[in-house]
């Protein structure tokens, strides 16, 4: 789980161009939207995009991504469970 | 003075000329398929295409074989009924695209790589592929020398061509224009709004609780407009007048509308306020309207806004025609000139739904007479504009000379250390280096002028946002439409930099972007200095554009030119 964390911090870093960050400065646990890293609705697109293209992880509609994307925690649970690569 | 309007043109799914447009209204005959000619991968996406391929358009709109992106071609055939309805010459067109020869650089681009085709590879830009449409009407042979326009704000382009027209005429820089926009569909937008998630797999239904996205369209809208005496003079049929219009920024973000929907509803009050009216004068509301949740529930909080409890009839005609994006402010104006002319207002096909916070429009194709009719386009960025036609002439203010302009400072040189003084790196982390610069260079000449935020923001650009348009073409072409983000398709088009500045300085004043070859900045002056005649701005940040891109130039390296880096502000103030 720790390493798929890591992992994923990296690829949301790369996905959203956040290039003067490093997976240390992303707290597991923080809200991703809103507060936190302060993603809009264009990065849960992104984040989207990045599920199917990572992980083989399907998610049709955009609003399902707010419970999925709420931290990077919840996040690492739905790929271990539902990722099909 | 009054502004008639004389002639109208359209085509779109639901007909090839006025007639055809009409019969479909009254018989509610939406033109929304499945995709015939667009040849995208993508074939579960219903589409409302214009219902010919591109022979047989070549055919209609009289043109041999030469090079033509179906934008052109449909511009032609729209263009050519309006001119002959009105039965005059006209001295300047205007005419809104995004998308231009986007189709012909889709189909061509390997082609270009082995020196093929290269015939097509001008017509890549927006303001080429209007310089296609004047070219072969005769009725727009002096607008060559005179003025030819290309307003690209996205989905409100042809209604801020519309608005231009009008005044030019209100400063005597032109006796009568043709004005409107066209559209055709490309594989570039329908995978670019695909990587959005708001194309709905069913025909699109505005308004409705349940409606899931939009439906994508394509066509052409005109109008010919003119001084009220020109007309009577030459006995011209007067079918409308141009009543108010608006346009604003929501300076919200970059794709959403705000829940609010302020800049929709700052440009309707703005349009009331210039045509004198009161929101209870208005009779029909044609609604930008197209179905995705979002612009749906901010456009109908503007709208509650601004009309209270006493609701005119409303309805958005996407559904017959689906969203023909920066054609969409000239085929609806149209629409409504249509509509008042005829006495009907069009349904809002395939609504059955109501909840609470949505406008609840007219679902069926009413008879009813028509005084005053209000008309939204709103684009990316929040670039948002109303209309108002009117049966009768209102009396607007004119203004027969255009001032002098100089600049009362500018910024042609951003050094990159400066970038990051006037850039931070999370709000940079989207753009490409050369979007930071113009930035840059825009809050720099905002705070040497001291004025925070000027009356208007208008950007001038040859090529648009070519390196985010070149990262999502190629990788739509690599990967067979299969593997897209969002972020370079939000970023291509051309208006992403005038509304990105005003989303960073909270600037809900006009907003608009021209894209006309070298000739675009000349584009941009004539705007701002007709509208600080006429008194609507006393200031004005004017912004130059362009981005040099190595897989762009490898194009053009075969017929010559090469594209260059550009990123100069100015501050224009009376």
């Amino acid at each position: 789980m720790e390493q798929l964390i890591e992992q994923l911090k990296n690829q949301i870093i790369e996905a959203l161009n956040f290039e003067d960050m490093t997976p240390a400065d992303i707290d597991t646990d923080a809200p991703l939207f809103g507060e936190g890293l302060g993603l809009d609705s264009i990065d849960a697109l992104e984040l989207i995009m990045l599920m199917d293209r990572e992980y083989g992880i399907k998610l049709a509609d955009p609003k399902i991504g707010k419970t999925i994307f709420r931290s990077v925690r919840t996040m690492a649970e739905y790929i271990q469970t539902n990722r099909t690569k | 003075m009054k502004i008639a309007i004389t002639g109208i043109g359209v085509v779109s799914a639901i007909g090839r000329n006025c007639a055809e447009t009409l019969d479909s209204l009254l018989a509610e005959r939406s033109g929304i398929g499945m995709m015939r000619y667009l040849g995208s991968a993508h074939t579960d996406i219903p589409v409302g295409e214009v219902p010919y391929p591109n022979t047989e358009l070549r055919r209609m709109a009289g043109v041999g074989d030469e090079p033509l992106p179906r934008t052109s071609l449909l511009g032609i055939i729209a263009a050519t009924e309006a001119l002959e309805m009105a039965g005059a010459d006209c001295d300047a067109f205007i005419s809104g695209t995004t998308v231009g020869g986007m189709d012909l650089t889709e189909q061509h681009y390997n082609d270009y790589a082995e020196g093929k085709a290269t015939e097509h590879i001008r017509l890549h830009e927006a303001g080429e592929s209007t310089m296609a449409i004047a070219k072969h009407l005769p009725a727009l042979a002096s607008c060559h020398s005179s003025f030819i326009a290309t307003p690209s704000t996205a989905c409100s382009s042809a209604l801020n061509a519309i608005m231009l027209g009008a005044d030019m005429l209100r400063t005597g820089q032109a006796k009568r224009v043709l004005v409107g926009g066209a559209e055709s569909l490309s594989k570039f937008h329908m995978n670019g709004f695909n990587t959005l998630m708001i194309l709905d797999r069913r025909p699109c239904r505005p308004f409705d609780a349940e409606r899931n996205g939009l439906n994508l369209g394509e066509g052409a809208g005109y109008l010919v407009i003119e001084r009220e005496e020109e007309a009577r003079t030459r006995g011209a049929k007067i079918l409308g007048y141009i009543g108010g219009y608006a346009n604003t920024c929501d300076a919200y973000h970059q794709t959403a509308s705000s829940e609010n929907g302020e800049g929709a509803y700052l440009a309707m009050q703005a349009a009331l306020r210039m045509a004198g009216l009161q929101p209870a004068d208005i009779d029909y509301v044609n609604a930008h309207g197209t179905a995705t949740p979002n612009n749906d529930l901010s456009e109908s909080a503007a709208l509650i806004r601004l009309f209270g409890g006493r609701q005119p009839a409303i309805s958005s005609t996407k559904a017959f025609t689906g969203h023909t994006t920066s054609a969409s402010g000239g085929l609806e104006t149209a629409i409504c000139v249509l509509a008042m002319q005829h006495g009907l207002v069009p349904a809002n096909l395939n609504w059955s739904h109501s909840a609470d916070g949505l406008i609840r429009p007219v679902v069926h194709t009413e008879r009813r007479p028509l005084k005053y009719v209000l008309c939204n386009a709103f684009g990316f960025g929040g670039n948002e504009s109303s209309l108002i036609i009117s049966a009768e002439g209102r009396e607007l203010t004119e203004q027969p000379t255009l001032g002098n302009l100089t600049p009362l400072c500018s910024v042609e040189q951003v050094d990159d250390t400066d970038i990051s003084a006037y850039v931070s790196s999370a709000e940079g982390r989207r753009m490409t280096p050369q979007m930071r610069r113009m930035v840059a260079a825009a809050r720099r000449v905002l705070w040497q002028s001291g004025i925070e935020r000027p009356d208007a923001i208008v950007c001038a650009t040859q090529w648009g946002c070519m390196l985010q348009s070149m990262r999502f073409l190629q990788d739509m072409i690599d990967s067979d439409e299969q593997e897209l983000k969002p972020t370079p398709f939000i970023q291509s088009t051309h208006n992403t930099i005038a509304s990105l500045i005003a989303i960073l300085t909270g600037n809900h004043g006009y907003n608009s972007t021209y894209s006309q070859s070298n000739r675009s900045l000349d584009c941009a002056l004539m705007d701002v200095r007709c509208q600080m005649a006429l008194g609507r701005i006393r200031s004005a940040l004017v912004l130059e554009f362009d981005e040099q891109v190595d897989a762009w130039d490898a194009v053009l390296s075969r017929i010559g030119d090469r594209t260059h880096n550009i990123a100069k502000a100015y501050m224009y103030k009376l």
